[in-house]
């Protein structure tokens, strides 16, 4: 190139030039060499943004899949929670009607208790008629 | 008792059930909020759609047209009415067509209820109004209209009044418009069901403060529950007014008609929202608010007799065991039980076909014979037979199954008949009136004929209780009642001639029961548990009766104990609480008892000294006037300090001749009547007038003297003598009449008299001189 700007090549002057493959151009050899290299570069950008969109989506559709699981997994907790709370509930009907049941038995066993004293009383009694009529003969 | 429940795992009602009604004992409808009515068959526990209402009618209530009327079956196809939310009443054939709607209501019908004889049918409703329709569903009258809902409804055992809710109110109102209401405040919350037994004239209700009340005609509360965890949704009485149910959210409990609880089951039912037993009162069902039906019957039942207890394990088998040797034995029915009774030796058990007889010596053989009718409503027992009572009659077969006899009476209705109201002995079978309760109808039991030419015992008051003695000959078949007052009387049942008299023994009396082997009555009075040991000794010296008593102290008892039985020395009661008690009693009097009735009066006496108990004295000492048995009487009297008795015994036994005797001996029992008439009849004229001057009844004295024209003189003469005593002149027309021609002379009139007395001397003489030649 030397030579030719130092010729001061009358095509420069008009603004053409020669490339490498002698092809003529409009554009100066160094644009054009850095227009050809923005656009290698642009191309390896819009391939790393590809590759960056790519794994940013993986990533996102891996958050996505964790955040389902989350919520999942939240409304188990809130499940298992309101379960727990429910048992409770019904632990206290349960115990409420046991405690109906027992409530039952123990007048029952009241009942038997009166009665059974009542027994005792009789028998008690015809003890003391049987030791009297013996004692009287 | 308790209830065994079955539930099915999934409902088959989609929705609430509102009610459900039985047909026959095996088959149930059912009525739910998703239209349906289901029809249960037990003996197939097959279920199956009697019919999809319209998508419009939500049902509410249902009740079966009343199957016996007055003991007639009805031949008339089988309906049921249905009310509804829309306001209206369905009758609905068994097929599940309903024949006719009738706009009844504004907003809801709460409640339908059919009267007993089925000739009218009550709806209450939303509106507060309570309405009688036809048997056809025609509008017969507003009965009543108040500014709250009506929630139920029950009809009187007459179907004359109805009871019906008003906010924590009951209110009983008779139909006839002019007769007075009753009124009163029953529960702290609303009240949602109320039911009224037929047989025991009882009242339930139960409401939104959670308890039930049992309470009596009067609106007397007899019973108050302790508060439940749920409002109490339904109830209903059993059939035969023993037992009742209750039905809460996941609650249903069975109870005694005085009101304790006897078995609580806590089913997952939700609210038992309407409960209905079957006819025969062996099947419960309840309607559950989850669309579950709820079926329950009783199980664990017992007998007791002596050394024996009977327990109803199964609804067809039953243990019996021997406490002496702790013998076991299973008996097996081919259905279900439905009356059990047991006493003197043999148990009778009433299954829905056929009735089992069995010997205590022997359970392996039973006596079986066929029902006609399928529904016994209670079973009586007395030593030589018993009395079945079903929806059609009475009926008393022996222990061998032969049926005896079946006393009838017009407007007789079998079926309220309870056992307060029959009594059965030996030879006699005593029914107390239902349409005028101060009658007593009597019946012989062995030809079931009426009694005294079928005229009725009439009391003064309604009678409320009634209880024959056991034992002893028919003749002297006596009848303890006790009435509306509570007092309580004794009277002779079979009589000649003239009305019996009705003798009071005692007042304050609740319960009373006689004993299986001798005339001994025992009765709750006053809250003391009291002992009549010989309560015809009323009939023969009325003193001596408060003698005869045994009264133990009712502070052992606590509040209302009721008397169950009085089997040999053991009085077995039921107190208010549900509690078994039993008191014993000496067995003296059952002996003396025994003693005297079989003349062994050398053994009485050896008895009561070794005893040495005042009221056995007492006791001997009547026995022995009723027997006439002179000695043992004198003996007894003295032996109780009744002195002035000795001396009228001593007096009789003085007397020249045996008819004296006699009349002095029911002169002794205030029987002064027959007296009289017995001396009149052997011609002793002077006697009876003699008799009426020592009971200064001088009008009748002169009456006779004057008709028999002899010793008028002594008749003035003895008057005159009397009244110069006292100090006062002779006002009486008759006496200043005969006065005038009569003149009086002491000697003369004694002479009279000891000729009458030798007279009559002479002629007991040869007559005993004559009977001892006969003989």
């Amino acid at each position: 190139m030397g030579p030719v700007a130092m010729a001061k090549d009358p095509l420069a002057e008009a603004g053409c030039y020669f490339d490498e493959l002698n092809k003529l151009q409009v554009l100066e050899p160094d644009v054009s060499q850095k227009t050809s290299e923005l656009k290698e570069e642009c191309k390896e950008f819009v391939d790393k943004i590809g590759q960056f969109q790519k794994i940013v989506g993986g990533l996102i559709e891996l958050v996505d899949e964790l955040a389902k699981e989350a919520e999942t997994e939240k409304m188990k907790a809130i499940g298992a929670r309101n379960l727990l709370k429910s048992v409770a509930k019904q632990r206290e009907a349960q115990q409420q009607q046991l405690q109906a049941l027992i409530a039952e038995k123990k007048m029952q066993l009241e009942r038997y208790r009166i009665e059974y004293e009542a027994l005792s009383r009789v028998e008690s009694e015809q003890n003391e008629f049987i030791n009297q009529f013996i004692l009287q003969k | 008792m308790r209830l065994k429940t079955s539930l099915l795992k999934e409902p088959k009602h989609k929705e609430l059930l509102s009610c459900v009604g039985w047909t026959t004992a095996d088959e149930l409808y059912s009525c739910s909020e998703d239209h349906q009515i289901l029809k249960w068959n037990l003996l197939t526990s097959e279920t199956s759609l009697v019919v999809k209402l319209p998508e419009d009618i939500y049902p509410i209530d249902l009740q079966w047209f009343p199957k016996t009327i007055g003991g007639k079956k009805q031949t008339q196809a089988e309906i049921f009415v249905l009310t509804s939310t829309d306001g209206k009443f369905h009758l609905t054939s068994k097929m599940g067509r309903i024949e006719k709607s009738v706009e009844a209501h504004k907003g809801a019908v709460l409640a339908g209820r059919w009267n007993y004889d089925g000739t009218a049918l009550i709806t209450a409703g939303e509106d507060g109004q309570i309405k009688i329709w036809s048997k056809s569903g025609m509008l017969r009258s507003t009965l009543a209209n108040q500014g709250s809902p009506v929630y139920s409804v029950a009809w009187g055992p007459d179907s004359d009044r109805i009871l019906y809710t008003s906010g924590r109110q009951l209110v009983i109102k008779p139909l006839q418009p002019s007769a007075k209401v009753t009124q009163w405040k029953a529960h702290d919350g609303i009240i949602l069901k109320v039911d009224w037994n037929s047989v025991n004239d009882l009242i339930l209700s139960g409401g939104e403060d959670c308890k039930y009340k049992v309470w009596d005609s009067f609106g007397r509360l007899l019973y108050s529950s302790s508060s439940h965890d749920y409002p109490v949704t339904s109830l209903s009485w059993a059939p035969d007014g023993e037992v009742f149910a209750v039905g809460s959210f996941n609650t249903l409990r069975l109870c005694d008609k005085i009101g304790w609880s006897y078995a609580l089951e806590k089913p997952n039912t939700g609210s038992v929202l309407s409960l209905a037993w079957s006819a025969d009162g062996t099947q419960l069902a309840g309607a559950c608010s989850n669309g579950h039906v709820i079926f329950a019957h009783v199980v664990e039942q017992h007998w007791e007799w002596k050394n024996f207890v009977i327990t109803l394990t199964k609804r067809r088998t039953m243990q019996v065991r021997n406490m002496m040797n702790d013998a076991m034995d299973v008996l097996e029915f081919r259905d279900r039980v439905i009356k059990t009774s047991l006493a003197y030796g043999h148990l009778v058990v009433a299954t829905s076909l056929q009735c089992y007889v069995y010997n205590s010596r022997n359970w392996n053989t039973p006596l079986i014979f066929d029902l006609k009718e399928g529904t016994v409503s209670f079973i009586l027992q007395a030593e030589k037979h018993f009395l079945l009572v079903d929806g059609a009659g009475l009926y008393t077969f022996s222990y061998e199954g032969r049926l005896i006899s079946s006393p009838k009476f017009p407007g007789m209705r079998a079926d309220i008949l309870n056992y307060q109201c029959v009594s059965l002995s030996n030879d006699t079978i005593a029914i107390r009136d239902k349409s005028d309760e101060k009658v007593i109808l009597l019946f012989d039991a062995l030809t079931g004929k009426p009694l005294s030419d079928g005229k009725p015992l009439t009391h003064k008051m309604e009678v409320v209780e009634i209880a024959l003695d056991q034992c002893g000959p028919s003749t002297e078949r006596r009848i303890a009642l006790i009435d509306k007052n509570h007092d309580l009387y004794l009277t002779s049942v079979r009589h000649l001639g003239r009305e019996p008299k009705i003798c009071k023994i005692g007042s304050m009396v609740h319960s009373i029961a006689w004993n299986d082997a001798a005339n001994i009555l025992c009765g709750i009075q006053d809250n003391q548990f009291t002992v009549w040991y010989y309560p015809s000794v009323v009939f023969i010296d009325k003193e001596l009766l408060p003698k005869t008593l045994y009264i133990k102290d009712g502070s052992e008892f606590s509040r209302a104990p009721h008397i169950l039985n009085y089997v040999g020395t053991k009085v077995t009661l039921r107190q208010g609480d549900g509690s078994l008690v039993y008191s014993s009693v000496l067995p003296y009097p059952g002996l003396l008892h025994e003693y005297c009735t079989s003349a062994r009066w050398e053994d009485a006496l050896r008895l009561c000294r070794f005893a040495k108990n005042q009221a056995l004295w007492a006791c001997l000492a009547g026995m022995a006037m009723a027997y006439r048995e002179l000695t043992a009487a004198e003996m007894a009297y003295a032996a109780i300090g009744e002195l002035p008795r000795v001396q009228y015994i001593n007096f009789i036994k003085d007397q020249p001749s045996k008819d004296s005797c006699l009349a002095h001996m029911l002169l002794f029992s205030g029987q002064v009547q027959e007296a009289e008439a017995t001396l009149l009849q052997t011609g002793l004229i002077y006697q009876a007038i003699q008799m009426n001057m020592d009971l200064f009844s001088w009008e009748r004295a002169l009456e006779l003297a004057v008709k028999h024209k002899t010793h008028v003189d002594t008749v003035l003469a003895y008057r005159l003598k009397f009244l110069q005593k006292f100090g006062r002149k002779e006002k009486n027309k008759r006496f200043l009449q005969y006065a005038e021609g009569v003149e009086v002379d002491w000697e003369k009139i004694q002479a009279k008299i000891e000729m009458e007395l030798s007279k009559e001397r002479e002629k007991a003489a040869n007559a005993s001189v004559r009977s001892s030649v006969a003989i």
